[in-house]
């Protein structure tokens, strides 16, 4: 077998999904992009119902204003590292920003979502202590554990007896135990039951991390996300976000409830060895950050899309990944030809939405998700509707579960 | 072969029966990612199915290396008797 035989599957899958679609269903090449909610795709203007954009905010006029006159006065890059060249005050006055939001002593600010992951997991974690982390996870959880030397362990998706059995084997080394969920998991929609696992890990001595990425903005009084939302913010440690979803630009934070985080900067590889983010991103999500503290309105407005969207979905017969109505409506299927097929009929309607298929899926599922913003208007969501209700008509009997 | 190999590795066959009924039977030293057609995360499926038949939690990098039954029956013997 030689170096480049592995590629043997992918070559395969690309193949095939390349023969039942006109357009590529993964990574679909967008021709142009012209707001929140609109692109052109394979010569045609489209909605766009699969991105992470839940509030709208990547074409907000203050938001670009902040990011062009940031480049005009810092220039277009740092071309440094935060331990560098790249520390500019921008930088640090999000990080204080943020952590003032949360109430917080500390926050770090890295130049992804998922370096914020591996930055943050790797340097609360090392050898001698354990990662406890749901199976369901997003790649940069998983990498960040395998970056930190811990011990790392995997308990069922959303399943706290889970998790409290394997806490109960670990006995003291709970105390060197670090929880890992998400608040939100992107792919089904579903939420982690955050109350039991804090209730948990209390009872064990152990320690909690939430990553908020697709809760952040979404959810809370303030926008803080889930934990806000369920008065948590009181018991969970840590909590990781990202600025390219609500917050419409691209990076991501680590904040804590302790003092030690501030530290974690000095030992944290993928935050020392790379470069800070370019002053128009740092200006863009400070300005976004304020939008979102007083976002009520975008969340009330992205809440309703979102139960309109679900109510009818459930109506047509679709399977959902989850029941509870959220910024993203993943419609299940177990075959991948089916999903492709909604995916590929909601875009000739006029609709981009996000095909996902095993393995990127949990339990072998293929689904399309649906994204909500809210940027789209009623006439949108109305648009959205009446292109899946088109497909139920045609695909029954098989979608009537 | 002991009887904790032999206990383990019929339970690594009860849960690879959950995940894929028909791969049951397959060889000790046959590839799970080949001959059994397991993806990665069916792969992880497999090891929490293994963890809750025998009540022991088993760390990622244990696993990271095990391509056959009989490989991941090793690491868990391993495991119980607690060497590294």
């Amino acid at each position: 077998m030689s170096l480049l035989d592995k590629f043997s599957v992918q070559r395969g899958l690309a193949a095939s999904l390349a023969e039942n679609s006109r357009v590529a269903p993964i990574a679909t090449p967008m021709d142009d992009v012209h707001s929140a909610t609109s692109a052109t795709i394979n010569g045609r203007r489209v909605i766009l119902a699969g991105t992470n954009n839940y509030l709208g905010l990547t074409y907000d006029a203050d938001c670009r204003a902040a990011a062009i006159a940031a480049i005009e006065s810092l220039g277009t890059g740092t071309t440094g590292s935060r331990m560098a060249s790249g520390n500019y005050a921008g930088h640090r006055a999000l990080e204080h920003s943020l952590a003032s939001a949360f109430g917080w002593p500390a926050a770090i600010v890295f130049s992804t979502g998922y370096q914020a992951n591996l930055g943050t997991l790797s340097a609360l974690a090392g050898e001698g202590d354990t990662l406890l982390v749901d199976a369901d996870s997003h790649a940069s959880i998983h990498d960040g554990c395998r970056l930190s030397h811990a011990t790392t362990i995997r308990f069922r998706h959303n399943d706290p007896e889970n998790l409290d059995r394997r806490l109960e084997r670990l006995g003291e080394a709970a105390s060197r135990t670090l929880v890992v969920v998400e608040s939100l998991y992107s792919t089904l929609g579903d939420r982690a039951p955050l109350r039991e696992i804090v209730e948990i890990k209390k009872r064990h001595g152990a320690w909690l991390l939430v990553d908020e990425a697709h809760s952040f903005g979404v959810f809370g009084p303030r926008g803080l996300g889930l934990c806000e939302d369920q008065d948590l913010l009181g018991e969970v440690d840590f909590i990781v976000g990202t600025f390219s979803k609500s917050l419409g630009g691209v990076g991501g934070f680590c904040l804590g409830r302790h003092a030690e985080v501030e530290f974690m900067r000095m030992v944290s590889r993928p935050y020392i060895f790379t470069a800070s983010p370019p002053p128009p991103v740092i200006a863009a999500t400070h300005q976004a950050l304020r939008k979102v503290l007083q976002g009520h309105d975008l969340r009330a407005r992205l809440s309703r899309h979102a139960e309109r969207v679900y109510g009818e979905l459930n109506k047509l017969g679709f399977r959902l990944g989850t029941t509870t109505p959220g910024p993203v409506a993943a419609v299940v299927f177990d075959s991948r030809d089916d999903a492709l097929a909604l995916w590929q009929s909601l875009l000739d309607a006029g609709i981009y939405t996000n095909l996902m298929i095993p393995p990127a899926t949990p339990s072998g599922l293929s689904l399309v998700r649906i994204s909500l913003s809210a940027a789209q208007s009623d006439e949108d969501i109305a648009q959205i509707i009446a292109a899946l209700a088109a497909h139920a008509r045609r695909a029954r009997p098989p979608l009537a579960a | 072969m002991s009887e904790t190999t032999a206990s383990v590795e019929s339970t690594i066959r009860e849960a690879l029966g959950v995940i894929r009924p028909d791969a049951m039977g397959i060889r000790g030293d046959a590839d799970l990612a080949q001959e059994a057609d397991l993806d990665s995360a069916e792969v992880m499926d497999l090891v929490m199915e293994i963890e809750d038949r025998l009540d022991l939690s088993i760390p990622v990098e244990t696993m990271a290396q095990a391509r056959t039954i009989d490989e991941l029956c090793a690491g868990i013997v391993q495991l119980k008797h607690g060497t590294p």
